[in-house]
This record gives C-alpha cells, sequence and structure tokens, in this order.
C-alpha cells in the first residue's frame, strides 16, 4: 500500500467511523465524495444523513455528491495531516472541488476530529542503529570507553558501542571488554529514550542494571544527541528543574514534651493525667482540652499495647528528613498502650515484615533503637508480641 | 513529678532537616528565554506592539492591555545600564554568591523593563546609577537563569 508522510489514503477513510462526531453532525444531510489519483487512491463517498455515516468505496462514477473533491493521493494525505497548506494545494490546481465547497471547509471539520497518523512503534534497533549519527564528537574528547547493551524481551539484542579518538562505532553483540554493560528489558530501553522512563528511577528501582564503571554510564549520556523519532515533528524542548532543597529544622521540645522524649530515652512511655476526668494523653500535654485543667501528674504507660487500627499505606509519599520516596506498602498501627483511658490513641509504625499478619486486637510491643538520643526516633516501630 | 512554668531544667532543642522534594517548571515562554541563553547565549524578551514596550524575562501576556506576547520575540542586546542595584551584605546557603555581591538591575538596550542580576568584577563601593554593563555567560550551563552568569563593566 503506497504510503504518504506515512500514512495510506485508506487510513483516513478507514478512522472515519471512530473520529465521527454525532454532535457535530446535527442537520447536516451530504454525500461528499472524493476522488484521488495516483498509487494508493482510489474512489470514496462519505455519506452523513441523520446523524449518521456511512463511508464506502467504490468502483464506479462518484454521482449526486453534495460535493466532490479532486486530489492525487499525496496532496490528499499531505493536507489532511497539515504537511501541506489547503489553500496553496486548491491555489495551485493540486486539489479541485465540484460542488458546494462550504461543506469541505466549514462542515466537515465539524463532523470528524481531525486525523492524526498513528505513532510508529520504535524498536530498540532504530535508537542503537541512530546512535552513531548523534554521536557528538565534540563532547567526546579524550573520551576511551565500550558501553555494552544487553536488551532482553522482544525486539532485545545485544550491542556495543566503541567511543575512541572522537568517534563511535556501534557493533552486533557484546565485545569481551567493554568499560560497562548496561542491562534491561527492550522496552525501558526505549522509553529511557524517547525521554518516557526518568532514567535514575528505573535503576533506584532495579529495572536497568548496571555493570561495570557506573561514572561511564552517566557521562555517556552527554554523547549523543537525544533520539528523535523519525518523522516526528521536533518535540519543542521544555526546562523543569527538580530539586529537593533541606531545610534546617529546630524543635524547642518545652517541658512536658521534653518528659516524653527522657522517657523514650529510658524505654518508657509517659503520659499525662487529668486530674479531674482522669484521662491519660499520650504524647503528654500540659492541659486537658476536655476539662480546660492543667495537667500535673506524669503516668508510665505500657510498654505493651493492644492493636485498634491498622492503616495500610499504599501511597508512595517523600519522606520529609531524607526526600527520597518511601517503601510501600507499609502500615501505621494506632494501639492502646496498658494502662492508658479509652480513645486515648497511640500511632505509629507497625514492623515492615508483619503488616499483611496485623489484626485489630493483636498485641504488641514497641521495639527501641540500640542507641536512644531523646529523640521520636529512639522508638523504631511496634512488633506483634507473640 | 509536678509542672511549674519556671520548671524548664529539662526542656531541650531537636534538631532536624526537612527536605521538600520540588518540581519547577519554567514554562513553554521560560524554557525558550533559558534554551536562548544556554545555546545562543542570547537574550530574548517580547514585544507588545500595542503598548511598543520590550518586557525581558519574557511573559506571555501584556501587563498593561492583556494582549498576548508569546509570538513577538525580540533580541536584545547584551549590554545595558544600571538602573538600580543593592550590595548583599551576608552569606546564607541559597545564595548565589558569597557576600558582599552586587544585586543590580539592569535596562539591557532594546528593553523597556529593568532585569535584576548579579555584577562583578566591580567593587561595590564603586557601583553607581547609569554605569554600563554587559553580559558574562555562563561555561557549565545549569538550565536556569545562572546561564547567563553575572553583568561586568563595560
Amino acid at each position: 500500500m503506497a504510503k504518504y508522510y506515512g500514512v495510506a489514503v485508506e487510513d483516513i477513510f478507514n478512522t472515519m467511523e471512530e473520529r465521527f462526531r454525532r454532535e457535530g453532525a446535527k442537520g447536516v444531510d451530504a454525500l461528499f465524495g472524493y476522488n484521488i489519483s495516483g498509487e494508493g487512491g482510489g474512489k470514496w463517498q462519505v455519506t452523513v444523513k441523520d446523524e449518521n455515516l456511512r463511508v464506502e468505496k467504490t468502483e464506479g462514477t462518484l454521482e449526486g455528491c453534495s460535493v466532490m473533491l479532486n486530489a492525487d493521493a499525496e496532496t490528499f494525505v499531505g493536507v489532511t495531516i497539515g504537511k501541506i497548506d489547503a489553500g496553496e494545494a486548491f491555489s495551485s490546481g493540486k486539489i479541485s472541488v465540484d460542488g458546494d465547497i462550504g461543506l469541505l471547509t466549514n462542515v466537515l471539520p465539524k463532523i470528524f476530529t481531525k486525523f492524526t497518523p498513528p505513532a510508529k512503534d520504535v524498536i530498540p534497533k532504530d535508537i542503537i542503529d541512530s546512535m552513531e549519527d548523534r554521536f557528538r564528537a565534540d563532547k567526546a574528547e579524550g573520551v576511551d570507553m565500550t558501553i555494552g547493551y544487553d536488551l532482553t524481551g522482544e525486539n532485545g539484542g545485544k550491542w556495543s558501542a566503541k567511543i575512541k579518538d572522537q568517534t563511535c562505532k556501534i557493533e552486533e553483540g557484546l565485545v569481551p571488554d567493554c568499560t560497562v554493560t548496561l542491562q534491561m528489558d527492550a522496552k525501558i530501553f526505549v522509553g529511557l529514550n524517547l525521554g518516557l522512563i526518568d532514567g535514575t528511577a528505573a535503576f533506584t528501582s532495579g529495572k536497568v542494571k548496571i555493570e561495570g564503571d557506573m561514572g561511564a554510564a552517566a557521562t555517556s549520556a552527554a554523547l549523543f544527541e537525544k533520539f528523535q523519532v523519525a518523522g516526528a515533528e521536533e518535540a519543542e524542548e521544555l526546562i523543569s528543574l527538580k530539586c529537593v532543597p533541606s531545610i534546617d529544622e529546630r524543635f524547642a521540645t518545652g517541658p512536658v514534651m521534653a518528659r516524653w522524649f527522657e522517657g523514650l530515652k529510658e524505654k518508657k512511655f509517659y503520659a499525662t493525667k487529668c486530674p479531674k476526668c482522669g484521662r491519660t494523653q499520650i504524647p503528654p500535654r500540659e492541659i486537658c482540652a476536655n476539662c480546660r485543667v492543667r495537667c500535673t501528674e506524669f503516668v508510665e504507660l505500657g510498654p505493651k499495647a493492644t492493636v485498634t487500627y491498622i492503616d495500610t499505606v499504599y501511597y508512595a509519599s517523600p519522606d520529609p528528613l531524607t526526600g527520597s520516596i518511601r517503601e510501600t506498602p507499609y502500615a501505621g498501627v494506632y494501639v492502646m498502650l496498658d494502662g492508658a483511658t479509652e480513645e486515648e490513641n497511640f500511632v505509629h509504625e507497625l514492623k515492615k515484615e508483619e503488616f499483611d499478619r496485623i489484626k485489630p486486637g493483636m498485641r504488641v510491643r514497641p521495639v527501641w533503637a540500640e542507641k536512644r538520643t531523646g529523640g521520636f526516633r529512639d522508638l523504631l516501630y511496634f512488633e506483634i508480641d507473640d | 513529678m509536678a509542672i511549674h512554668r519556671e520548671n524548664i531544667k529539662d526542656c531541650f532543642v531537636q534538631e532536624g532537616k526537612m527536605a521538600l522534594p520540588n518540581q519547577y517548571f519554567a514554562g513553554r515562554v521560560g524554557s525558550r528565554f533559558i534554551i536562548a541563553l544556554r545555546d545562543k547565549k542570547k537574550i530574548l524578551g517580547v514585544k507588545c506592539d500595542k503598548c511598543n514596550k520590550v518586557f525581558v524575562p519574557p511573559r506571555e501576556y501584556c501587563e498593561r492591555c492583556m494582549s498576548r506576547l508569546d509570538e513577538n520575540w525580540v533580541e536584545l542586546s547584551n549590554e545595558g545600564v544600571i538602573t538600580n542595584y543593592t550590595v548583599v551584605h551576608y552569606n546564607d546557603k541559597h545564595l548565589p554568591r558569597k557576600a558582599p555581591y552586587i544585586l543590580a538591575l539592569i535596562k539591557l538596550d532594546g528593553a523597556d523593563t529593568p532585569f535584576p542580576h548579579i555584577v562583578e568584577d566591580l567593587d561595590p563601593g564603586k557601583v553607581t546609577i547609569g554605569m554600563k554593563v554587559k553580559a558574562v555567560f555562563a561555561k557549565e550551563t545549569t538550565n536556569t537563569i545562572m546561564d547567563l552568569d553575572h553583568f561586568e563593566p563595560v
């Protein structure tokens, strides 16, 4: 099938059904005729009536059309996908129209959504084959390395890129003395080169395995121009910057929270007890918010506790202390420390390995850090007490 | 274990750090501006034909008449005049230079709005309004406004 700009004339007609907009066809009663000459051309009749569409290829003559368009196949495709200016094609006579031209210029765009050529699937070989052309000799001064690509899965393969004396040569197969070898699934390789997958993320998540000189792998990216899909319009470069600012924080405990932190250091949970209602507050607070009286008495709770509620977290939020994304899933547990008054839950993390075993009502015990400094990390997590 | 307001002997301070993962998108107009600094060593502005004003850094809309400006790019001179300045006298890790350094508003030739940047190779005590300066571009680019590294006296 003859293709122009990667598109066959038939593609345009075959997609009309899915591009048809019923609401745009309201009140339209028209028969469009297309007489496309040249290779891949033919005659088509498109009927739009009562908000319905019928597309037919015909061998006979196009008769009774409200409007008929005559063009050669290349011009027709070019105009449809926007590669050729319709006005110019018309005035130069490459397109001619018989009948009501308004139907084509005003009505047609309302009836159909724009035709977009299907994206060609990029395979690793396309990317590898273009590497020599994309090589930036000016950036490779003094660079002497061989990068091995070991791509698994569909369309995978093994290649080596030898970079020396400001030239790049691609060889099939992995040469034995690669400076660095990158191993990944072919799909991941394509995604990385198209900019659909973040390189750092792919590496840290283990999707890309790097053997050999890591530094070489990092510098190699700068040696090549970005891969562009053939025929695709050059994407507009947009700048987006990522950074993780680190903000120094100071938290003054005050006398009440200080007691709590001192307690953690001694592997103890201290709560304040309300002199009026008797409820225990943990972590301790200066005032009982229910009775609005000052709490002056501290009591020790726990250390063992009963689980009341479990939160399993699947959302990978960043850890505010490091900026790195937390590993999921993990579970937060709400526990009633022994001796706590009703509803005075305490929330902390559960041991990672136990999150699928935990049930409300289970007994748990705290696990403490070896070296305790009087901070909230002194308590590592709770684990099932069995 | 009674608490008294005066009982502060147990109080202490917890030191910590908070990391804030951040992403800044320069936008279409901002990207084109920075790419021109980075690749062509040129300062681009946008012009409002209606108000006859040239804005730098470029923006999408005219602040006076709200016309769209992002198709009307103009290339500006790499030289300009200091219209105002301040000398930064304190050090902080987020600041781009060691104190003292000059932060000036520079009206580039061809622009109607002043453009803030660092002025180097000049004693902070000697900076004056009306002084002519020229742009010095960064050797190592970072995809930021710092691809225009600083200005220096002509």
